[in-house]
């Protein structure tokens, strides 16, 4: 709500804004440049007024006044405060830039750069430059000739503002590969690392829209590395040591797009200590921003050896150091969070760390913080250290400060938060110490039956996945409390899901819990085979293949009880609606070329007809062999994958008097 | 365990050895090594002229520019503005200084949060000094309060700056320090090296620099020799080594 003092400022301004006296004019327009410079709560409040619209008219007025008595500097003067006006609503503000382009200035200001002052020109550039720093710019056609001459005539044009101009618009707007070739074609690269020598600005600028070009595009890549015999590529390195803060993230950002497009650029283990060196130093720096940290996790995700790196130089206690301070930014504080994950994502050694220095104090801290994006990232991070196994088992995650917060998390509205929660208590509740105590006491099983049941897919599917791993290897009590409150129908609704990832899931889960001894298998049997019924009518349906494993590894399970559940089983194996001449899953799934879904169905029929001592042993093995089953393992006697090999070896060497030797 | 005694003694003996071979060098044979050491007029033009440039000696500059025939490496027209500016400032002039600095370039304040505390500060600074109570009340409220509110690190240098309104007596206060001449010179201090920086000018003149390396290149070569030495940097006299 704009305030009462900015109303009053804003309508004396506005009544200066509409005189007929140029010196008014001017005179109201430097006022109103004077109140806005620095101040965001003013810019917000004028914005509202609809103070952009009356300033946008004033120039549109004066570029389309022809003379009339007044002196040409005065109407110049006016057209440069009222652009420098609307470059300061567009400066760093999204709702300014928005309404800049709205009041339709936006042309205007692209007409100044064709005036013949220099003032003018340098003043409509600097506001364009402004406007085109925000998402909500319009978007710029490379592959337009006409535009991109415009755009090479902008950037040879000695002004750094004009030619700042150039490099913005690139960094706005270059967003596919048939862009970044077209620029690159045009001969971009080579007038953007010409600037890389210019201003300061220039640098910086130029620096970022490189960076933009090069960005996953490996033919736009080697161009730039072989560009004047690796010249253009030395200018980045040298202005990754330059003095200013900024100057060196840009080009180490662009170091960084280059080495991850390209993996074979930059491996020299000098230039990789280096890229390690200057992130860190530069965390530490208040002018460089926030991008500091999310540049660092861009250089070392998913790359061991940079983590050890990193870690070597003191990554994990340089990250602390910065989350202890106070006050931080909420983007700054999710970027050294994502850090510390990418940096314990994949080795102990980091993770040991992070444990030894008690970082996760101050993570689990950041779960309850404003910020939903900060929330996210501290779930991130906790998921990360939480695959340290030996941590894990000794159940030093499952902790009530670590687990509420998490589960509290679950109550949020927002489906990201919920998915990125779930992430973490998934790998937290694979303990083995403590019973999951802590979970349960704090309600957590509950929250996450309901959102098991959530409109979201993906929650859906990561609700399994966190109850899949509680019930691992748990107890009885455990798998009986978890059955209570999920269901049988509940179950077998998500097992028949219409997200394939959530069926997935939901099968998963359904094998864990069946698994272990004798009693647990019953629960397939609840509610008259209600589960055992979804999962067979989905292996029948599903052309998933992790489903169809998860789904005969349950089946397997099941079969390993006594013999009601193997006849089950096989009601499953072979149901009745099959016709002679369609095929019966079971042996398309043993035809399969994925390893793993033959070793699961292998498994499975090998349960059904052991021990051959059993029963009905005798009497399933039968059935197989009557619809052709039998006659397809003997097919698999020498499967490439040996798990497979075994069973089948095993299965017919039980059974070899009856009809057909191993051979 | 003897021969651990034998070469104990006889690290001991070198070390002492050590301390007692201090070069030293006389000075004559120092004055006679400087005289052979050559450096060229134009390198000490260009630091003077990179002094007077960069602290915003204007009119210095142009005659040093017109007796030596120099070059400075900015336009001096902009040193002017930048020099109107610092002198604003300096003279407590702050809303002056505000116009002149958006004048000059409209990017600077509106790029640089801290810059701009800094001078609503000092404005706020000038409001108290001058013992309008109520207007500097107002002033915080509306336009420094938001500042903090978009930025919290400044927060703990608002409070000490509204302080000041509590106390009767300024000059004794403990943030009394607030309403020196120095905390005038420090803010124009940092408008002078913003508007140096947007102007892709160093910020800090060279000659600085060198004194510091001199100063660090004698403590080294104390360690390892007696000489003479620079110990007054403005009369630069060699003052004879202590043997």
């Amino acid at each position: 709500m704009p305030s009462t003092s900015s109303r009053h400022e804003l309508s004396e301004l506005l009544a200066g804004l509409a005189s007929n006296d140029w010196e008014v004019k001017l005179g109201a327009l430097r006022h109103m440049k004077n109140k806005i410079i620095g101040k965001k709560d003013k810019k917000l409040d004028f914005v509202e007024l609809g103070a952009v619209a009356a300033v946008a008219k004033t120039l549109s007025d004066a570029l389309n006044v022809n003379g009339e008595g007044n002196p040409d500097n005065i109407k110049n003067n006016i057209i440069i405060q009222s652009a420098t006006v609307l470059g300061s609503f567009a400066c760093g503000f999204d709702a300014g830039a928005q309404a800049v382009i709205n009041a339709g200035a936006f042309f205007n200001l692209a007409r100044l750069l064709s005036i013949q002052d220099a003032k003018v020109v340098d003043a409509g550039a600097r506001s364009l430059r402004m406007v085109y720093q925000s998402k909500l710019a319009p978007k710029y056609n490379f592959l337009q000739d006409e535009n991109m001459k415009r755009l090479i005539s902008l950037l040879s044009n000695e002004n750094e503002n004009v030619s700042g101009l150039g490099a913005s618009i690139i960094t706005h707007s270059c967003k596919t590969t048939a862009e970044q070739v077209a620029l690159c074609d045009a001969g971009i690269l080579e007038k953007l690392t010409s600037l890389l020598e210019g201003s300061i600005s220039q640098r910086d600028a130029s620096l970022e829209s490189l960076a933009t070009i090069l960005k996953n595009n490996t033919e736009v890549v080697l161009k730039f590395v072989e560009n004047e015999n690796g010249r253009s590529l030395d200018s980045v390195i040298e202005l990754a040591k330059n003095k200013y803060p900024r100057t060196r993230l840009l080009a180490c950002i662009c170091l960084i797009v280059i080495r991850n497009t390209c993996p074979s650029f930059l491996q020299d283990i000098g230039i990789k200590a280096k890229l390690v060196r200057t992130l860190l130093e530069l965390l530490e720096d208040p002018c460089v921003g926030d991008e500091a940290p999310f540049a660092f996790s861009s250089l070392i995700a998913q790359k061991e050896e940079l983590q050890r790196l990193a870690l070597e130089a003191s990554a994990i206690e340089k990250l602390y150091c910065q989350l202890q301070k106070d006050p931080l930014r909420p983007k700054y504080i999710e970027g050294i969070l994502l850090a510390l994950a990418d940096m314990c994502s994949m080795l102990e050694s980091c993770r040991d760390s992070f444990l030894k220095l008690e970082v996760l104090d101050l993570v689990t801290k950041a779960l309850s913080h404003d910020s939903d994006d900060v929330c996210i990232a501290a779930c991130i991070c906790i998921r990360s250290v939480s695959r340290s196994v030996k941590n894990l088992c000794a159940g030093h995650f499952m902790k009530d400060t670590i687990v509420t917060p998490l589960v509290k998390l679950f109550i949020k509205s927002s489906t990201a938060v919920q998915v990125a929660a779930l992430g973490a208590i998934s790998n937290i509740v694979v303990d083995f110490t403590t019973r999951k105590s802590a979970f349960i006491q704090c309600g957590g099983l509950k929250e996450l039956v309901q959102l098991s049941e959530s409109m979201d897919g993906s929650v859906r599917s990561n609700a399994l996945w966190a109850l899949r791993n509680l019930i691992f290897l748990a107890d009885n009590k455990l798998k009986e409390d978890v059955f209570i409150e999920l269901k049988a129908p509940l179950l077998a609704s998500l097992i028949s899901d219409p997200e394939p990832f959530v069926q997935e899931q939901a099968m998963a889960f359904v094998r864990n819990l069946v698994d272990g001894c004798i009693d647990s298998i019953e629960y397939a049997f609840t509610d008259d085979s209600l589960i055992l019924k979804a999962i067979g009518k989905q292996l029948q349906s599903t052309a998933k293949v992790e489903i169809r494993i998860q789904g005969m590894y349950v089946l397997s399970n099941v079969a390993a009880g006594k013999d009601s559940h193997k006849e089950a089983v096989m009601n499953q194996l072979l149901p009745q609606a099959v016709s002679i001449r369609d095929q019966y899953f079971v042996i398309r799934f043993l035809q399969s070329s994925d390893s793993q879904l033959r070793t699961a169905t292998v498994w499975a029929l090998l349960n059904v007809t052991h021990p051959r001592s059993d029963p009905g042993a005798f009497g399933r093995y039968i059935k197989l062999q009557e619809v052709g089953i039998i006659t397809q393992i003997k097919n698999m006697i020498n499967d490439p994958c040996l798990e497979v090999k075994l069973r089948v070896r095993t299965i017919l060497e039980k059974y070899a008097s009856f009809g057909g030797s191993l051979l | 365990m003897s021969m651990f005694w034998i070469v104990i003694r006889q690290l001991a003996e070198t070390g002492e050895a050590m301390a007692t071979s201090k070069k030293v060098i006389t000075r004559e044979e120092w004055e006679k090594k400087l005289n052979d050491v050559q450096i060229r007029k134009e390198d000490m033009n260009k630091l003077v002229m990179n002094f007077l440039v960069t602290e915003g000696y204007v009119e210095a500059a142009e005659k040093f520019r017109m007796e030596s025939g120099t070059e400075p490496d900015i336009d001096l027209a902009t040193i002017t503005d930048r020099m109107a500016v610092k002198n604003a400032v300096q003279c407590g002039n702050v809303e002056d200084a505000i116009e002149k600095v958006n004048d000059l370039n409209p990017e600077i304040l509106d790029t640089n949060p801290q810059l701009f505390f800094h001078l609503q500060q000092q404005r706020l600074i000038e409001l108290i000094r001058n013992g309008k109570v109520e207007e500097a009340l107002e002033f915080a409220q509306e336009e420094l309060a938001p500042r903090g509110e978009e930025n919290q690190s400044f927060l703990e240098e608002l409070e000490r700056t509204v302080a000041l309104l509590a106390f009767e007596d300024v000059s004794n206060c403990p943030v009394g320090e607030l309403l020196d001449m120095s905390q005038r010179l420090k803010t124009a201090s940092e408008v002078n090296a913003a508007i140096l920086t947007s102007q892709s000018h160093e910020k800090d003149p060279k000659l600085p620099s060198l004194l510091k390396m001199l100063i660090w290149a004698q403590n080294q070569l104390d360690e390892k020799a007696a000489y003479p030495r620079i110990n007054d940097l403005s009369n630069a006299t060699l003052e004879d080594p202590a043997i």
